[in-house]
């Protein structure tokens, strides 16, 4: 096993009865990294982490996670010992207040009084908390609840960390001051795996797993994905004028796009390599503003479903 | 990987938490014994006093009239003289008398030539409510009236069939009080029970303890030991207001009595847990609770229906319901005084359907939390 990699997967399959929820999966992530899985609902990324967590056997296939062969009862405790895991569903006890809910987990997790007020206090003052302790937790709006949650998962110190979904259901202030915290973590040497649904925080993972039906369908840097999906040329193009509904659908069925995509009132393309295409590029300065532009990694996750979906 | 107390124990505060800040669990673990006590103690009488009763005498002698004056004296019946059996009849039909009685001519001289003499008792059936207790006042009659009148030939006489010797005023209260303490405790344990472990997978926070290197027996232990706090207190609340306000004699060993209240909480708690665990749900726990525990505990314990009076089948249904079991613990030890060796099989059932109990939750509970 390579030193630098605090997580690796070989061959990973989980089973639900004859259901796979993951498909022979492989990855690893390097320490300090932030790792990101994208996916649609249902695409196996809860279920991978709930793995590295411990919280679920692998049916197949060999797990690692900071050092710890996960194969038996106790390595799982061991693993449990050594992550944090925030989880999409929100944890703490709406009816305890902060104080209590800290505490509380960090009795579960067995640490001495001198060493949680510690944490604790590091925590809340990275998190920027300024509140009274003696708040109840049903009385703080949703994104500090989270910001609380990711505190109650790194009070054991742990090594890595997992976040599923951690912004679901949060303003875009809220997400992106999340996500600054996650990106101060990584700094820290903290490895951090994270699935989301939003496009804009997987371009801040150092590298993203796409999943799709259990399987991991790419696996790369946000660049090294839109490079890979759109080797060539990649343009906008906005309407001169307004078009309907029909016209677009014409369009999209025209064999010369590699890629067309609306995206708002502009549109996302990529086209065939031949002269035909080209030609067929131009054509279409006359009723469109055109720009060659960077894809974007929406444009990724699409091409890359369609492909594999048919 | 052994059992961590600090983790059980930071587990049971929660707990604690939880209840003392939910309204429905804080009313239910203080309301319900104090509503009980009061609906059971105070408001339903299963004493039935001042029955109406028609009397017919034919006979018009010392013997007769003693007869009638027996039970005008027991305070259980007024006496309505009417002038023939028929009008004793009526007098039940018309609902103006619950039952008649109706001494027939030549009563003392039966009861003085040594011979049984009869008199006959008409009880409106359709009632079913004043039935009971009449008969069970007329065999104290019964005796009291052999030994007055029939001073003759006491032997020939005296027929007593039963005596009350535990609770000779056969006061309803003295019964069913220790009972209450098993409709309470089943209700409280098995209610409050059902719901925790269910909360905690419908908040979403039982992936948290899961995230943690806590163990299922650790939860177990945690969840349960405040509820059995609450149910015993609950218990000692309705012994002090039984010896006090009702003044229940305590004949038996505590020590007996406080076994069968522990080994009957623990199966009841467990059985909420049982219930949580397989439901998940709070909504649907609370149901089963009350299906499973409630009803059987006041409708087939024998708490208000005696099992003995019960259909054949249900008899051996009842067995499986340690609320059953307990119940004849409680009364048995708190009024007669019986020692443990007496309850052998109460207690023989009681401990078997707890054992059971206890090994289908740790193993179900086991495979629910294990990855």
């Amino acid at each position: 096993m390579h030193n630098d990699f605090v997580v690796t997967v070989e061959n990973l399959s989980v089973l639900f009865g004859d259901f796979r929820a993951v498909d022979a999966v492989t990855f690893s992530v390097k320490r300090g990294e932030i790792f990101g899985f994208l996916g649609a609902n249902g695409a196996g990324k809860t279920t991978t982490i709930r793995v590295l967590c411990g919280l679920l056997h692998p049916t197949k296939g060999e797990v690692s996670v900071g050092g710890i062969k996960f194969d038996t009862k106790d390595a799982e405790m061991a693993i449990k010992k050594k992550v944090g895991y925030m989880s999409q569903k929100f944890t703490l006890y709406n009816d305890l207040t902060i104080e209590e809910n800290l505490t509380f987990i960090a009795s579960l997790r067995k640490l001495d009084t001198k060493t949680y007020l510690k944490r604790r206090n590091y925590l809340l003052n990275f998190i920027s908390f300024t509140r009274p302790l003696n708040s109840f937790i049903r009385s703080l709006p949703g994104g500090i609840k989270q910001q609380i949650s990711l505190a109650a998962s790194m009070l054991h110190e742990p090594e890595i960390l997992f976040l599923d979904e951690p912004t679901a259901g949060v303003t875009p202030a809220m997400r992106a001051r999340f996500w600054a915290l996650i990106n101060d973590l990584a700094h820290l040497g903290k490895t951090i795996i994270v699935t989301t649904h939003y496009m804009d925080e997987a371009e801040q993972c150092g590298r993203i797993a796409l999943m799709r039906t259990g399987k991991i369908v790419a696996i790369d840097t946000p660049a090294g994905l839109k490079k890979t999906t759109f080797p060539d040329k990649f343009y906008e193009f906005e309407p001169r004028k307004t078009i309907s509904y029909l016209d677009i659908q014409k369009l999209k069925i025209c064999p010369e796009f590699e890629y067309f995509e609306p995206f708002g009132m502009r549109f996302h393309a990529a086209f065939k390599k031949s002269p035909e295409a080209e030609k067929f590029r131009q054509e279409l300065n006359v009723d469109f503003n055109t720009k060659e532009i960077a894809p974007t990694l929406e444009d990724v996750f699409i091409k890359i479903t369609e492909e594999k979906g048919v | 990987m052994s059992f961590v107390w600090s983790r059980a124990k930071a587990i049971a505060q929660k707990e604690i938490y939880h209840v003392i800040r939910d309204p429905f669990a804080l009313a239910l673990s203080i309301g319900l014994p104090i509503f009980l006590v009061i609906v059971f103690g105070f408001a339903i009488e299963f004493n039935v006093k001042n029955i109406h009763l028609a009397v017919h005498d034919a006979d018009q002698t010392q013997a007769s009239r003693g007869l009638i004056d027996i039970f005008g004296k027991s305070e259980y019946f007024i006496i309505d003289k009417v002038t023939s059996p028929e009008k004793a009849q009526q007098a039940i039909m018309s609902n103006n008398d619950r039952a008649a009685l109706i001494i027939p001519g030549g009563f003392e001289k039966l009861l003085f030539t040594g011979k049984s003499s009869q008199v006959q008792l008409l009880l409106d059936g359709s009632d079913n409510s004043t039935v009971v207790p009449i008969l069970s006042y007329l065999e104290s009659i019964q005796k009291m009236a052999n030994k007055q009148l029939a001073n003759f030939n006491p032997s020939e006489n005296i027929d007593i069939k039963t005596r009350f010797l535990f609770n000779a005023e056969l006061n309803s209260r003295w019964f069913v009080i220790p009972g209450l303490t098993v409709a309470i405790m089943a209700i409280l344990s098995v209610l409050l029970t059902a719901l925790t472990v269910a909360q905690e997978w419908e908040n979403g926070s039982m992936e948290l303890l899961l995230s943690t290197p806590v163990q299922p027996l650790e939860v177990i232990v945690g969840k349960l030991v405040p509820y059995a706090f609450f149910c015993l207190v609950a218990v000692v609340f309705v012994y002090i207001i039984s010896r006090t306000v009702f003044g229940i004699p305590f004949r038996g060993n505590i020590f007996v009595f406080g076994l069968g209240c522990v080994l009957f909480l623990v199966t009841c708690l467990v059985q909420g847990l049982l219930i949580s665990i397989l439901t998940r749900s709070q909504s649907l726990a609370y149901q089963i609770a009350n299906m499973t525990g409630l009803l059987p505990a006041q409708l087939l314990s024998g708490f208000i229906f005696p099992v003995e009076s019960m259909p054949k089948f249900f008899q051996y249904f009842t067995m499986l319901l340690p609320a059953r079991w307990f119940m004849v613990i409680a009364r048995e030890s708190y009024l007669k005084g019986s020692t443990f060796f007496d309850l052998g099989i109460p207690f023989l059932a009681l401990g078997t359907l707890c054992w059971f109990m206890i090994f289908f939750a740790v193993k179900k509970f086991k495979k629910d939390l294990e990855p």
